[in-house]
């Protein structure tokens, strides 16, 4: 099990635009991956229904979990230490 | 079991295309639909019926029986307004049934700030293909929206 912990950059945490693109990069890795808060049990990455309810504010340090997949986590861990509220959407 | 997803506000019902934000307009958040709402102080209403997930004055998440999470979005980048011309209705965690008032607000107040009061209204970790039935053009409170396969 790899583990990375991160403080969440977007300034608006990672509500629906941020959530959604930090949830499509979870999924696009092929793995399952969790993400916690302190004192809650992680949920899966991959729902942006899971991740809009863990309720992560700007500041707030999470930790990513995945079965091996050490670059994949480095990436997603990344996304959240950006602020993924001002970078342009991706062509999806 | 599908799930009937009703208009949460009254208005023209719009492609998720015509939303300007492309991680909306591109169906990122999922599928769905948009409402572009009457510019009136207006009451917004739960889309289903089932359990308040999320709450906040722009944005709120209703899961269904099944687990079935919709997001309704009022207007885009309205986050920045902290909350301000938004007066919650209901609270997380409350129990209610489609059609039951939530939020109030008033569209024309969030276009005076220069923001777009279009509505998102998704179908959260959808499968491709499970929306169907989508409405178009002018669309009353609570009349059907789309269907969740």
């Amino acid at each position: 099990m790899t583990e990375r912990r991160v403080t969440v950059a977007s300034p608006v945490g990672l509500h629906a635009r941020p959530a959604a693109m930090f949830v499509r990069a979870a999924a696009a890795t092929g793995t399952t991956v969790t993400i916690a808060k302190p004192g809650k049990d992680p949920v899966d990455a991959r729902s942006l229904l899971a991740v809009m309810s863990l309720d992560v504010r700007h500041g707030d340090e999470v930790t990513l979990t995945a079965e091996g997949a050490d670059a994949a986590l480095d990436e997603l861990a990344a996304l959240l230490a950006s602020n993924l509220d001002a970078e342009p959407a991706p062509n999806a | 079991m599908a799930v009937q997803v009703t208009a949460p506000l009254s208005g023209m019902a719009v492609g998720l295309s015509e939303v300007p934000d492309p991680v909306f307009a591109t169906a990122m958040v999922g599928p769905g639909l948009a409402i572009d709402p009457e510019r009136v102080l207006s009451t917004v209403v739960a889309p289903v019926s089932g359990t308040i997930a999320k709450l906040k004055p722009h944005a709120l998440v209703i899961v269904a029986d099944g687990g079935r999470g919709v997001l309704v979005h009022l207007g885009i980048d309205t986050v920045h307004l902290d909350g301000e011309g938004f007066r919650l209705l209901a609270a997380e965690g409350d129990s209610v049934v489609a059609g039951q008032p939530i939020v109030e607000w008033n569209p024309a107040d969030v276009e005076a700030r220069g923001l777009s009061p279009v509505c998102p209204v998704v179908a959260l970790d959808a499968l491709d293909g499970s929306v169907a039935e989508l409405a178009h053009g002018p669309i009353g409170l609570g009349a059907p929206l789309f269907v969740w396969n």
